[in-house]
């Protein structure tokens, strides 16, 4: 079975696949632009997304070695991304962090990578709209009627294209922001 | 000021003192789990990243192989900061000794 979606917020995409997971699948795949693949199974399995920046050969091996060792697949990591997607059947220890503050300091990894996307659509965005003349479509106001809807619809995409650095900026500075809220409950606790 | 580390949490204090001993990360987690009674288990992200920052400060050092895993031992820096911190909590048991 395959399924296609988009996330912006880890702990979404955690919890999604884990639904997924409860109805009796197991992940075995999962592609660029969202494709996760499932195989129907008997037994229970989870998954937990740790998110790690690029990690050189070695360091790779040390962090894939270690949560192998306590019964982990690594379904897929990307350094572009730093996602990291780990699954095992469902046991006595069903989570990659047992402390406060190595969950505190998962947050923050998140956080630097949110600000980072985040920062890098603000820049695009600015240099699409430092040329704002081809923003604002000047022939399309000067048409009447029919034309006018018919070019309305055909310019519409363009715009929704050239705007969507910034739509981008607002998901990845609201993952930043739930990044932050789990972090600081948890120093507050 | 303190060192960052300090006063140690609760995860690395007992992966500086299973690693008196050399071990790789998995025999870490056991060797935790016995000497804590079974309170504490560390998942494998928390060791990971614990042997990574304690690697990174030179407390612990990779001594060897077994296979595909490094094995690890703590560093004569590790031991002090572990009498360090012998000692700042023999200090705190004597104020409650001296309560009663």
């Amino acid at each position: 079975m395959k399924k296609i979606k988009w996330f912006f917020n880890i702990e979404k995409e955690e919890q999604w696949l884990n639904e997924q997971l409860q109805k009796g699948f197991r992940c075995t795949g999962i592609s660029g632009f969202g494709i996760y693949t499932f195989d129907k199974t008997e037994k229970q399995y989870v998954m937990r997304l740790d998110y790690q920046d690029y990690l050189p050969k070695d360091k790779l091996q040390d962090y894939k070695g270690i949560y192998e060792d306590f019964g982990w697949h690594y379904i897929k990591g990307s350094w572009l991304s730093g996602i990291r997607y780990w699954q095992k059947e469902e046991g006595n220890q069903n989570e990659i962090f047992s402390d406060r503050q190595s969950k505190g300091k998962y947050y923050k990894r998140l956080m630097g990578y949110s600000f980072l996307m985040g920062m890098l659509c603000l820049a695009l965005s600015y240099m699409i709209y430092k040329d704002l003349s081809g923003f604002y479509h000047d022939g399309l106001w000067n048409m009447e009627g029919a034309l006018f809807w018919y070019a309305l619809l055909f310019e519409t995409p363009f715009v929704l294209l050239k705007l969507s650095p910034v739509m981008l900026a607002i998901l990845f500075g609201s993952s930043f922001y739930s990044g932050y809220r789990n972090y600081s409950v948890l120093i507050e606790k | 000021m303190k060192h960052k580390l300090l006063p140690l949490s609760e995860t690395m204090h007992y992966i500086l003192l299973a690693l008196r001993e050399p071990h790789h990360g998995y025999a870490v987690m056991q060797e935790i789990e016995e000497m804590s009674n079974g309170s504490v288990i560390l998942a494998a992200g928390t060791l990971y990243g614990a042997i990574e920052n304690l690697n990174k400060h030179g407390w612990i050092e990779a001594v060897g192989s077994s296979g595909r895993r490094k094995i690890y031992k703590i560093t004569t820096e590790g031991s002090a900061v572990l009498k360090l911190e012998q000692e700042r909590l023999l200090h705190i048991l004597s104020l409650y000794e001296g309560s009663e």
